[in-house]
């Protein structure tokens, strides 16, 4: 009787999975090529006891929208974050820690990934997601524009930049030597920390000489108008289209930026690795792009854990379907079927083996406002480098030991 | 002076006017149908070089946005409908009266303004939540965009009641109308296009509501345009084309609408429909 | 029976008009305000949005925000950009309201076209004015110095002594519609014989509009001025696509530095301060308006 029971039970259990499917719900970015619901997708229809539900969200909300989330006990069981957010989550326990998944996981190999990515999803030496994609930022270079001014090689050290924006800007006909983004906000610690770090700095100690020197070549750059004044209210995407426009020689930006600039500049273009202080230097870039994460609130944490291996598993098809760079050194990047762009691409993911983090720190946010206010302040002139990034250095210190 | 020719001559002031207060409409659709880095030559260009319309097909059938357009007009009348039954009565009576009370009547409405609504959408999410209102996320919206928009309502159409005057109502009641019924059968009447007019300013402004509906709609079939035009901007690039096409899109019909209808509207509303 | 006539006749009819509204009102804006409120005065931890139960900090968080080193900045700023903003809007939306008032072949019409800035996403307009007033790309730059008003480009969004002006300006071009039309209003309601008789005592255009124009408008100005400066204080779609209250901080005002704390830095408590902060400059919105209403005319 009781081994019936216990029979019917096993059945009736086993006819609920059929008939009720486990629901993961999944947030990401709106936009980026469909990626994400696209492979939400696929893991869906490849299994019957598991829906996927999508939903998406804006740039600009995705943190908020999740921490109201978490708040309120609504949160998705997976999510894509952008890299300097995630510590924030992670860090209070919101993500779940999947070390030991990992380390059995026969599909992610934290070996095959850059350091970079890999330590965004780091913290206190536990793993609590995965990145999904990366990119960072390097030098375009207007190749016809360089031939007229006699320039064989693009710049290799911050000098040489001057020196060449100098050579390069051209008033008359509207060219400016460079241009780059030093915005108010993300986009301008983006730009500016690869420097600070490029000079033996890191976001914990951004007051060295070498940063010091880094924002006064900057402040030279524009004080001389070898870049318009402009680098300090628009974003990267807007600084590199006047570059695209053949309004400026020489832009920093990522990847994202070949596919607008294979189709509309009308001029040879190429890709640089970013400057160094001196020759030969220490090398160092940003790191952009998302992180996947599994919410530690989620019921479902093995099925969530298996759609986090089926995108992983899916991570050679980024590039070409997705214009998504892996965060992979693994995986070999097919050709575009434009030698310019193949070209570029082995040019970041050269720039890629040097790219760090930011961060990672659950207050993120506020180092970098430091960081950009500072850059800012210097820029306009209303205080020296010194004493800019003097100030920046004391909120961080704040920030760090509160 | 020669009273013929003058006028045409403030039509033609008036179409300058026009002219320099509508470039920036000129600029949004002109910069829909320049190339992505067009956008950003310097000097820059009054007509496109190479006119491209493809944005238009693609933001319509990529974003769906017959269904946001949709969504939009079924929360702007919501929001319309319930601002207008609970704002008419309220400014009806607050410009009937002349005390203490009324000021601070008025002041309360004002001050429950202060908040931007960015601020307010957390605390109405937390208590939408508690509610289970996030399962039904078009009505949430709406009555958290209706409460934003009443002070507005109510300051405007309070003005057009102050216009009626007092003795009509007052005739009304001696003939054995009951409040009530003088209210609907006498005063709403005189001030019928007043509160038309203020409705379809309310409509105008609900139609484009966009930080609740972000925050509270997370279903996208039930989200409302100016949601959805989020999606051109991504970390590291804005697609201004579509950004463009997409807005010119949602700001044409209205602005036809707007343009068909001034007379009621304009007019409608300065040439004594308030009074 | 008695209570439900005392609802439809009597004074509990105009009660009910009001309570409800007005508890419509408390229940969807009151309580954000006391959430808000109660918050600028706790720690609040990112991650206990949820409740309102928090550890007390009283006035630390004042402190702090008035302690950050931009806090007079913004002050100033948001001063500028009020200030600004409403005399902009005002003038030119009186100019405008009074030229439309004559009438004209066409008045009617193009005044309509007027309304387009209240129907445009934020975001949008954001956007188009950013390009309007870049430096390099910018058509404003171009069109001065086509006319040899300027020789130079002038940086607009990124000098830091006009970055708030770029934003001021924008604003203008927003909040010119709502001034015009309800101003407009106004004017349409003063009888015409009113200007006939004082045409014939020999008054001139100017003397007209003093004594009787402008008098006779006070209800009118005090509403634009209240609702515009509350409309200016909840301005923010405008900074993040122009500025980012940027460069160091010269464009930023204190509706957007609250945005900035509470939805970029996720401090959300100080984010609620400065919001609670600028419940003192509403404040002074809403005595001009109940001000205003003592001077109202009944028709």
């Amino acid at each position: 009787m009781k081994k019936l029971l216990l029979a019917l039970g096993v059945s009736v259990m086993a006819m609920a999975a059929q008939a009720d499917p486990v629901k993961l719900v999944i947030w990401g970015l709106d936009g980026d090529n469909g990626l994400i619901p696209k492979l939400a997708k696929e893991f869906d229809d490849k299994n019957d006891d598991i829906t996927v539900e999508f939903r998406a969200v804006a740039f600009d909300d995705l943190v908020n929208e999740t921490l109201k989330a978490v708040a309120t006990g609504n949160a998705p069981d997976m999510i894509s974050l952008d890299n300097p957010d995630f510590a924030m989550f992670s860090s209070h326990g919101a993500m779940l820690d999947i070390t030991d998944r990992v380390a059995k996981s026969q599909v992610i190999k934290p070996d095959s990934y850059y350091k970079g990515p890999w330590n965004s999803v780091m913290w206190d030496g536990k793993v609590y997601g995965v990145p999904k994609a990366t990119n960072t930022i390097a030098l375009f270079y207007n190749k016809d524009l360089f031939k007229k001014a006699g320039i064989a090689n693009p710049p290799a050290t911050w000098g040489e930049l001057l020196d060449d924006a100098r050579k390069l800007n051209d008033p008359a006909n509207k060219v400016y030597g460079l241009t780059w983004s030093a915005r108010a906000n993300e986009e301008g610690t983006f730009q500016f920390l690869p420097w600070i770090q490029m000079s033996g700095g890191s976001f914990q100690k951004v007051n060295g000489e070498g940063a010091v020197k880094a924002l006064d070549l900057w402040k030279t750059i524009i004080d001389e108008k070898l870049a318009s004044q402009d680098v300090l209210s628009q974003g990267q995407w807007d600084s590199t289209g006047t570059f695209n426009a053949g309004n400026a020689a020489m832009a920093i930006s990522g990847p994202w930026e070949l596919n607008r600039m294979a189709t509309d500049a009308k001029f040879d273009w190429g890709v640089t690795l970013l400057p160094t202080e001196t020759a030969g230097g220490a090398r160092s870039s940003a790191m952009g792009d998302f992180d996947w994460g599994i919410f530690a609130t989620t019921k479902h944490p093995d099925e969530a854990f298996r759609m986090l291996e089926y995108f992983v598993s899916q991570s050679d098809r980024l590039f070409p379907e997705f214009s998504n760079i892996p965060a992979r050194s693994d995986i070999a990047l097919p050709s575009t079927g434009d030698a310019r762009k193949d070209e570029a691409l082995k040019v970041f993911q050269e720039q890629l083996k040097y790219a760090q983090p930011r961060g990672p720190h659950p207050q993120w946010a506020k180092i970098s406002k430091a960081i950009y206010d500072a850059m800012q302040q210097a820029l306009t002139g209303q205080t020296t480098a010194q004493q800019a990034l003097d100030q920046a250095q004391a909120t961080i210190d704040g920030i760090l030991k509160g | 002076m020669n009273m013929v020719k003058r006028p045409w001559a403030w039509f033609g002031f008036a179409l300058f006017f026009a002219a320099i207060y509508l470039f920036p409409l000129y600029w949004m659709y002109v910069t829909s149908l320049k190339s992505q880095s067009e956008i950003f030559a310097s000097p820059p260009t009054f007509w496109p070089n190479a006119p491209d319309f493809g944005a238009y097909p693609y933001v319509w059938f990529q974003r769906h946005m017959p269904a946001y357009l949709w969504n939009s007009l079924v929360i702007a009348s919501g929001v319309t409908a319930l601002t207008v039954f609970f704002g008419t009565g309220c400014a009806y009576v607050l410009a009937r009266y002349r005390s203490l009370w009324v000021d601070i009547g008025l002041f309360t409405i004002l001050m429950l303004q202060v908040l931007p609504a960015s601020v307010m959408v957390t605390p109405l999410f937390v208590a939408f939540n508690q509610l289970g209102l996030l399962n039904l996320p078009r009505t949430a919206v709406i009555l958290g965009a209706s409460a934003k928009a009443m002070p507005f309502f109510v300051v405007l159409t309070r003005a057009a009641f102050m216009s009626v005057p007092r003795e009509l109502e007052e005739a009304a009641l001696v003939d054995g109308n009951s409040r009530l019924g003088a209210f609907v059968s006498i005063v709403l009447p005189l001030v019928r296009n007043g509160v038309l007019v203020c409705a379809i300013l309310t409509f105008m402004t609900a139609f484009g509501e966009y930080i609740y509906s972000k925050s509270i709609i997370q279903d996208a079939d039930l989200q409302p345009a100016s949601v959805g035009l989020q999606a051109f901007l991504g970390p590291n690039s804005k697609d201004w084309n579509s950004i463009m096409a997409y807005s010119a899109i949602y700001v044409t019909p209205i602005l036809a609408i707007f343009v068909l209808l001034q007379r009621r509207i304009v007019s409608g509303l300065t040439s004594g429909a308030l009074k | 029976m008695r209570i439900f006539r005392s609802l439809t006749d009597g004074i509990g009819f105009d009660l009910v008009l009001v309570g409800a509204a007005m508890a419509f009102l408390l229940a969807m804006a009151g309580l954000p305000l006391v959430y808000n409120v109660l918050m600028s005065f706790q720690q609040v931890d990112m991650f206990t949005l949820g409740s309102l139960v928090r550890p007390w900090a009283g006035l630390d968080n004042y402190r702090a925000v008035i302690a950050q080193p931009e806090f007079w900045l913004v002050m100033k700023n948001t001063g500028l950009f009020v200030v600004g903003s409403i005399a902009g809007q005002f003038t030119l939306g009186f100019a405008l309201a009074l030229f439309f008032h004559q009438k004209f072949p066409g008045s009617a019409t193009i005044r309509g076209l007027f309304l387009v800035s209240w129907v445009m996403p934020g975001l949008v307009v954001g956007g188009i004015w950013s390009f309007i007033l870049a430096g390099d790309y910018g058509v404003l730059n171009a069109l001065l110095q086509g006319a040899g008003v300027i020789h130079a480009p002038v940086f607009w969004k990124s000098d830091p002594n006009l970055s708030i002006w770029a934003v001021i300006i924008a604003n203008i071009w927003l909040g010119l519609a709502f001034n015009m039309l309800l101003l407009s209003v106004g004017l349409a309601a003063i009888p015409r014989d009113i200007y006939e008789a004082a045409e014939l005592d020999g008054a001139t255009a100017w003397a007209r509009f003093r004594t009787i124009t402008l008098p006779m408008m006070r209800s009118t100005i005090g509403a634009v001025l209240s609702l515009g400066l509350i409309g200016t204080l909840q301005q923010f779609d405008l900074f993040p696509a122009i500025t980012e209250g940027g460069p160091a901080n010269t464009s930023n005002v204190s509706q957007y530095w609250a945005w900035q704390m509470s939805f970029k830095l996720y401090d959300f408590a100080r984010g609620a301060t400065i919001s609670v902060m600028m419940l003192v400059l509403v404040l002074v919105a809403a005595v001009v308006y109940v001000r205003s209403t003592r001077s109202e005319v009944r028709g």
